[in-house]
């Protein structure tokens, strides 16, 4: 089935979102730092079958529009919460990749009650490995375990962004204490780690679950950072399994 | 021939002792306490990598691996129970200690001794006997052929009782090349007895290990038995008289056989592994009355009956310094960690292989206590698809007992049970656990005596 192509508006700024309609609750995925919604697509896909699953291009990034300045973190989080308010979708839950657990989970803590439970696949960053130069090596590290093919979208998300919003969407991301905010969410929140992350270490995915009071820690054995795109299928089977329990 | 050489490293007892007495040296355990900790990370990655190798090649690795480190027949009349014993009292710091244990080899009494700061001795080890030409599902052959050094270990030793032991099922690897002797002390070897003295005041406490899992024998001589099989997925009937799962095994492992042909049984005994033989009760009574300690026996039926009595000690322990104590570490067989357990404030599960019948006694333990926030579990990966195996998604069903953090902890998924370096891993993961506690001082022996004696999983005698 096609995706729908959707734009509308969130603080004053057109964001892109694609949608597989389903007949589940709604799941809104939200993309990593530099890229946009073209990784997460397959995963869309796959998930439409059980639920009405989304992603949007966050402001700056992808199909969407681009503010003067970067937006900062909080910013992000904020048009996120704008869109959901906009939408009239229900308490989505939403599925933050990499990066987008970082935006998913500011948002989930300062505008308590937009979401109804969260999904963190691949949280960064590593409160202990927060340099540029070992962020770097990790992602080296991992990047020999991802599909070659996610490699010309990569490449297509930074240049539709940029260099100046792909450096700052990192710069967010390191900069972010994204530990000091997880005690303050209060939904369900399921965290999946592909059991051969290397920016995400078994350790950190573990100490995010627990500083979660509601979190849930899933690994998916021989999988790298990117698990939308390398195992959508699988992802969609842990989410739909999540969102069962969560709405049980 | 040296006591260190003679006895198996990759046994329970052995396992224990060195866990047990490393953390009485403030001590974690890597590499199982069988190499220089710096060497953990090349020898983990070699054995990773070596888990990757085909099955055929990591089959015939693990049997070397036995072979290698077992005693040679004709160099068998050379071991002395005196320095077997001297060798593991060695194993501990001298220093002065409220109560010891001595006896059965168990897992959950390793971190009840821990908890305590105290040594335990063992009565049984290991002693693993070189064996040409006699196929592992021969245990006739296996008798036949290794008797000689069995007759020859005990006219030298005479404080000995041999459970000369033959587990076609679960060593099938180990066995290839080897045969197993666990050797019981009946009466209190010298080392043992001086290591007591020097380190028990009067007034203190020894506490007699005793488990009563005991296993159909054929009596070979006055103090030589040999034991069918072994404690684990299979039944004492099974191996006696075969079946199904019997027979899928031989047929999956290529052999001709549809059932093992064990001499008949002509009685029963303490089991070679866990159970306690009563004989040595006689020195250890007039040991402690002549030093003036009292003589307690800690009493169960099975090696497992002691590992809910323990957990749940730690549990209330943690509750009582103001931990949270909702992390559970499921250990198997010889893979323990004493000093990351209190470290990382985890409850200890001990199970004592990793067959169906611990798995479901672990889901029946969390199934009458508090859900756990995290559990963590530890496999021992033995190298054989045997029979009462439990699967890697049975495993899982465990671990999803777990409120928010369910982990394998070492053991890869994907190669288990033919995984070297799970063995290794296990503690390296365990060290990486983020949020961890101070090593607390030891519990007091009358707070864990009186939680011992209510309860009825055990049987606790005081002693006067």
């Amino acid at each position: 089935m096609p995706l729908e192509h959707v734009v509308r508006t969130a603080l004053g700024l057109k964001v892109a979102g694609w949608r597989s309609r389903g007949p589940g609750p709604a799941v809104v995925c939200v993309h990593g730092a530099g890229v946009s919604s073209r990784e997460l697509l397959p995963f869309v896909r796959a998930l439409g079958a059980t639920h009405d699953a989304w992603s949007i291009d966050l402001p700056g990034f992808g199909r969407s529009e681009k503010p003067p300045r970067p937006l900062t973190l909080a910013a992000l989080a904020d048009a996120v919460a704008g869109w959901l308010a906009g939408s009239g979708l229900e308490r989505p839950c939403v599925l933050g990749g990499s990066f987008g657990c970082q935006v998913a989970v500011d948002m989930a803590a300062r505008h308590p009650g937009s979401v109804a439970s969260l999904v963190l696949v691949g949280p960064t960053v590593d409160a202990r490995a927060r340099t540029p130069a070992r962020v770097v090596g990790q992602w080296l590290r991992n990047s020999v375990r991802e599909s070659p093919r996610m490699a010309p979208l990569n490449v297509a998300d930074y240049l539709d962004a940029g260099p100046r919003r792909v450096l700052a969407g990192f710069g967010a991301s390191m900069r972010d204490r994204i530990e000091d905010k997880l005690p303050h969410v209060d939904v369900p929140a399921l965290v999946v780690r592909g059991g051969k992350d290397r920016m995400v270490s078994q350790s950190w995915a573990e100490e995010v679950t627990r500083l979660l009071p509601r979190g849930r820690l899933v690994v998916m054995d021989g999988l790298p950072h990117m698990v939308p795109y390398r195992d959508p299928g699988g992802l969609a089977r842990e989410v739909t399994a999540f969102l069962k329990e969560v709405t049980a | 021939m040296r006591a260190g050489r003679a006895v198996a490293s990759f046994d329970s007892a052995t396992g224990m002792l060195r866990a047990l007495s490393r953390f009485l040296h403030d001590k974690d355990v890597p590499l199982l306490g069988q190499a220089p900790a710096a060497l953990e990370a090349p020898i983990s990655a070699l054995a990773g990598g070596a888990a990757r190798l085909p099955r055929a090649l990591k089959e015939r690795a693990y049997a070397l691996s036995g072979w290698a480190e077992a005693v040679p027949a004709r160099r068998v009349p050379e071991i002395r129970s005196e320095e077997l014993a001297g060798w593991v009292s060695g194993h501990y710091p001298r220093r002065p200690s409220p109560v010891a244990f001595v006896g059965s080899s168990n897992g959950a009494l390793v971190h009840l001794a821990a908890a305590l700061g105290v040594p335990w001795l063992p009565q049984t080890l290991l002693l693993p006997v070189r064996r040409h030409g006699v196929s592992p599902d021969d245990p006739r052959g296996d008798l036949a052929v290794t008797r000689p050094a069995g007759e020859a270990l005990l006219a030298a030793n005479p404080d000995l009782v041999l459970h000369h032991m033959h587990d076609a099922n679960q060593d099938r690897l180990m066995i290839a090349g080897m045969t197993y002797f666990r050797v019981k002390w009946r009466r209190l070897a010298a080392a043992y007895r001086r290591f007591l003295e020097e380190t028990l005041p009067r007034g203190a406490t020894l506490v007699v290990v005793d488990c009563g899992l005991r296993r159909p024998v054929t009596r070979v001589g006055p103090r030589y038995l040999f034991q069918h099989g072994a404690l684990g997925g299979a039944t004492p009937e099974e191996y006696e008289h075969g079946g199904p799962r019997v027979a899928a095994y031989l047929r999956r492992y290529g052999s001709d056989r549809r059932a093992w042909d064990y001499p008949p049984a002509d009685g029963e005994s303490p089991e070679a592994e866990w159970g306690f033989e009563p004989e040595l009760l006689g020195d250890l009574t007039d040991l402690a009355r002549r030093n003036g300690w009292r003589l307690a026996r800690l009493r169960f039926e099975e090696p497992e009956d002691l590992s809910p009595v323990v957990a749940d000690l730690y549990r209330s322990w943690y509750a009582r310094r103001g931990l949270p104590g909702d992390r559970l570490l499921v250990e198997c067989f010889l893979l323990l960690e004493p000093w990351w357990t209190l470290r990382s404030g985890s409850v200890p599960y001990w199970m004592v292989f990793n067959a169906e019948q611990s798995r479901r006694r672990a889901l029946s333990y969390l199934d009458g206590v508090e859900a756990f926030d995290e559990i963590r579990l530890m496999l021992f990966s033995h190298g054989v698809e045997s029979v009462g195996l439990a699967s890697v998604a049975d495993w899982r069903e465990l671990l999803g007992r777990a409120r928010k953090v369910g982990v394998f902890t070492g053991v890869d998924t994907g190669t288990y049970p033919r995984d070297f370096a799970g063995l290794i891993r296990a503690r390296r993961e365990l060290a990486r656990i983020r949020t961890t506690y101070p090593m607390p001082l030891p519990l007091e022996w009358p707070v864990a005596e009186e939680f011992l004696a209510k309860r009825e999983e055990i049987d606790w005698h005081p002693g006067e």
